[in-house]
């Protein structure tokens, strides 16, 4: 009897085989999809005697979550890949919080980023300048929103000048010093820096270098917008800083002096960096003056880093993150339940969900402008589905050869 | 890898030989446009075993490129002075024939050949000091000369007047350009952050700079971010973050001794003598020398002439005591009371006239100009011919050694200052006639360093197009290799599916 129950197992184990190379045919272009495997189990009857030759077989499948599969550049800048080991961490609509490698991110109507599955892309809300979040947790992911920054502006909080002073340059008296702030203020050198307030409007920075003695210069930073008619002296309000320079005498570097604290209206302090600056006998020359901080400016893009950061990208060329994007992994990949559209849902058989950031917790790095391709292999599916069919006719063959045996067994009833 | 990947590289492979094709394609189209670098295509291998356009760049050479501003900016420099002063040469129209001789000849209508008439018509009358003919003509040589003096001064101050027009619209030329500048600047900074591809971008900004060093000198410098700032070969800041703004306020009508203003960048004057941080090249730092130093020297030379004029041709007390002082004679200038000294001769030359009081059309009498007391016609204590005699000549005489005796000249108009006054006219047309050289010659001279400056940059970083073709053989032979595996790939599924 059990020959035809056996055969019988055979013959549906291999039907769910052919069903598995189908759904991985199906989903051979599918992206981030992890191509199913089918395992076979010999089933035995415990209760009947050693010598049973046994019940059949059964199969079971099993999703393999953790294969890479091969990242392929596209254009969309906001199109997402994980190379390693990690998940990105979506919510549905309710909020509920899944894994998947379905990295076709693009911006609905409101700026979420939302997979092809339909899922938010979730990260953690970095405060403007403020850097990427260490401590991980579920309860403080939010939706990535590409619009959420709007006009944004940083205040000035360094900066650095590196030129040459003219060490030929003739002494100014100490009544006539710019720092005395008078009409008849003179000066060996001046150049401006753009810095940016709290509110990001713009100051411009004069600084005069003014020759008092031997290898000694006096350095005072005015705020642009305090000059006399003309843009000159007097300025209406005293010097931001005044700060005395030294020189080697030997060499032409900086000795002292460096750097200066210039507060800004209404701004942040900034540390101005001068100790590059030299004194050698050749004319006047800036070779760096940079202030870091931006002005208000609107939003022209998104982009993504391979260590999961979104930065703004702003009309006046300056860029700010915006929010961290971690990726999550279960101890167990492969037991995560798959929900449609290439989603996984942790269960008790997966683990619970650990989070850390791309590129330095062992999970990978992201790619942007690119998307992970599935990992079906046509060739290895259409070779099993010809082992399968093989295994389907030989089962059937058996079931024959048993169906022979029972009509046999009847014929010897009279 | 399988072969589905095997899909996926060729696809890649495809791509970047497309977009490699496109670049090339580019290349060879701009190969006559002027400031276009070329493009090359940086490639680098994708994870998955395919190839990827990591980025387009631009070839550029900072080095050169500097080179090349600075030429630029000398040679501009050179040909607005020396187009100014081209002008002023025209006032010493007997140029062409005068460099091989003394300055000056017969029918030249410089200041210094019509003094040299003004002599002739002298030592004739002096021959014959009763013909009133011969007077007419001393005193017609002395119209033209003091004509050829004012129209020589007008022309300096028109040529003040128009180079001070010209700093005007420069200095509009370079706040637009300084803005254009900033709104490139940006494109460049932010496409560089999104990977977008910004070489015509930067094309336009080194166009830019390229207009910018025919309009002043500067020097600029690369900032890591992508964005440039921009200096005055004089260090002042004209570009950083954003642009300054230049100022200048213009002088309508220039006059001898006046000084036009300054122009400044937020309040650093870098044009004009007390410039702190005076700009050396482009056209703003030659306009500013023909305005500010080079017209006003001619100026003060030709009033340097007039002075001598005055003063050579001016009577003296002719009483046993003298104790009146000495007045203008033949030639004066209106509202004058007395003879200015050379060190006062400012704006003489474009105000000096011929006395009326010999001049017959305006009711004068020729004959004080041989008995004297023109300044004070009737009166004694100016008149040298004390009897009246016709063939008196001793006055004559006097003026004709004037104009060789030796004055003291103010030596701050540029030529030696103790010579005799016919010298002095003939010094400063050779002057004026060297200025005009010099800066025809270094204009000519920096306009050849600035092209060789150009075509060294343009080799640099220009297109080639035996480089580019090799390069499309070498696309073209990878395509074709690539075509080949997507068949072989291909044909390997499909027998594959044969077997199924």
């Amino acid at each position: 009897m059990s020959v035809m129950n056996t055969s019988a197992s055979g013959m549906l184990a291999d039907t769910q085989w052919l069903s598995t190379i189908s759904q991985n045919i199906a989903n051979s272009n599918t992206t981030g999809y992890k191509n199913v495997e089918t395992d076979f189990t010999a089933l035995v009857d415990e209760i009947a005697s050693p010598n049973d030759p046994g019940m059949g077989v059964t199969t079971s499948m099993q999703t393999l979550n953790a294969l890479q599969g091969s990242v392929v550049s596209t254009s969309t800048s906001t199109d997402l890949a994980v190379q390693g080991t990690g998940f990105f961490v979506v919510s549905d609509s309710s909020g509920d919080i899944y894994l998947t490698r379905n990295g076709s991110f693009t911006p609905n109507a409101s700026g979420d980023l939302v997979n092809s599955a339909g899922y938010y892309l979730m990260g953690y809300s970095v405060a403007s300048g403020a850097t990427a979040p260490t401590n991980e947790s579920l309860s403080s992911l939010q939706k990535v929103n590409v619009n959420a920054a709007g006009e944004s502006a940083t205040p000035t909080s360094s900066g650095s000048l590196v030129a040459n002073l003219p060490s030929t340059a003739v002494p100014v008296a100490a009544a006539k010093l710019p720092s005395v702030n008078s009409a008849s203020s003179v000066y060996t050198d001046q150049t401006s820096v753009v810095t940016y307030d709290n509110l990001g409007q713009a100051h411009t920075l004069d600084i005069y270098f003014t020759n008092t003695g031997s290898n000694t210069w006096e350095v005072d930073v005015f705020d642009h917008a305090d000059a006399a008619a003309g843009g000159s002296f007097p300025y209406s309000a005293g010097p931001l800083a005044t700060e005395n320079l030294t020189f080697s005498a030997t060499n032409g570097t900086l000795t002292s002096g460096s750097p200066i604290t210039v507060a800004i209206p209404n701004g942040q302090k900034m540390s101005l960096d001068l100790s590059n600056m030299t004194q050698v006998a050749s004319a006047f020359n800036v070779s760096q003056a940079s202030a870091n901080g931006n002005p208000p400016a609107s939003l022209t893009g998104v982009t993504f880093s391979a260590n999961g950061a979104l930065s703004y990208q702003y009309s006046d060329g300056t860029s700010q993150i915006g929010y961290q994007v971690p990726l999550g992994n279960v101890p167990s990949p492969n037991n995560l339940t798959s929900l449609d559209g290439g989603c996984l849902s942790p269960n008790s058989e997966s683990g619970a969900i650990s989070l850390g950031n791309p590129g330095n917790d062992g999970l990978g790095s992201l790619v942007p402008s690119a998307l992970e391709s599935s990992t079906v292999d046509l060739a290895t599916e259409l070779t099993e589905m010809i082992q399968a069919q093989s295994a389907y006719e030989a089962n059937s063959k058996a079931f024959q050869t048993g169906a022979n045996l029972y009509d046999v067994l009847n014929q010897l009833h009279p | 890898m399988n072969l589905t990947d095997a899909f996926n590289i060729i696809g890649s492979a495809f791509a970047t030989n497309a977009a490699q094709s496109a670049v090339i394609a580019q290349n060879v189209a701009n190969a006559g446009t002027q400031g276009y670098s070329r493009e090359v295509t940086n490639l680098v291998a994708d994870p998955s075993g395919g190839v990827d356009v990591e980025s387009v760049t631009r070839v550029a050479n900072n080095a050169l490129t500097e080179q090349m501003l600075s030429a630029n900016s000398l040679s501009s420099s050179q040909q607005a002075l020396a187009s100014g002063l081209a002008t002023l040469a025209q006032t010493v129209s007997d140029s062409t024939s005068a460099s091989s001789t003394s300055g000056a000849t017969a029918n030249g209508d410089s200041p210094s050949a019509m003094l040299e008439n003004l002599q002739n018509a002298l030592q004739t009358y002096e021959a014959s000091p009763s013909d009133t003919n011969l007077a007419q003509a001393v005193v017609t040589a002395a119209g033209n000369l003091t004509a050829s003096l004012n129209n020589a001064s007008a022309t300096v101050q028109q040529v003040r007047s128009q180079a001070d027009a010209d700093i005007s619209s420069t200095v509009n030329t370079i706040n637009s350009l300084l803005n254009q500048f900033q709104s490139l600047n940006t494109q460049v900074v932010s496409g560089l952050k999104t990977g977008a591809n910004v070489g015509s971008v930067e094309d336009q900004r080194d166009s830019i700079l390229n207009q910018l060093s025919q309009q002043i000198g500067i020097t600029t410098v690369n900032n890591p971010d992508g964005s440039m700032s921009i200096y005055t070969d004089s260090g002042v800041t004209l570009f950083q973050g954003n642009a300054r703004s230049l100022s200048f306020t213009p002088t309508p009508n220039l006059t001898a001794g006046a000084t036009g203003s300054a122009v400044t960048v937020d309040g650093v004057a870098i044009t004009g003598a007390n410039a702190p941080m005076a700009i050396e090249s482009g056209a703003l730092a030659g306009l500013a020398q023909l305005r500010d130093t080079v017209a006003p020297e001619y100026q003060a030379q030709l009033d340097q002439i007039a002075g001598g004029l005055i003063q050579t041709f001016s009577e003296s007390d002719q009483s046993a005591n003298p104790t009146q002082p000495n007045l203008p004679g033949l030639f004066t200038f209106p509202g004058a009371t007395g003879v200015p000294s050379l060190a006062n001769a400012t704006g003489l030359s474009s105000v000096i006239e011929v006395n009326p009081n010999v001049d017959p059309t305006q009711g004068g009498n020729l004959n004080l100009l041989r008995d004297g007391g023109i300044s004070d016609p009737g009166s004694p204590i100016y008149t040298y011919n004390k009897t009246g005699a016709a063939g008196y000549t001793g006055r004559i005489q006097q003026l004709i050694n004037g104009l060789s005796a030796t004055l003291s000249f103010d030596p701050t108009a540029g030529l030696p200052a103790s010579q005799s006054l016919s010298s002095y006219a003939n010094a400063s047309v050779s002057w004026l006639q060297g200025q005009n050289q010099q800066a025809t010659n270094q204009a000519d001279y920096q306009n050849t360093l600035a092209s060789q400056a150009s075509s060294a940059l343009s080799n640099a970083t220009g297109v080639n197009l035996d480089t580019e073709l090799t390069n499309m053989l070498t696309i073209e032979n990878s395509y074709t290799t690539t075509a080949k595996l997507l068949t072989t790939a291909t044909d390997m599924f499909s027998a594959l599916l044969d077997a199924v």
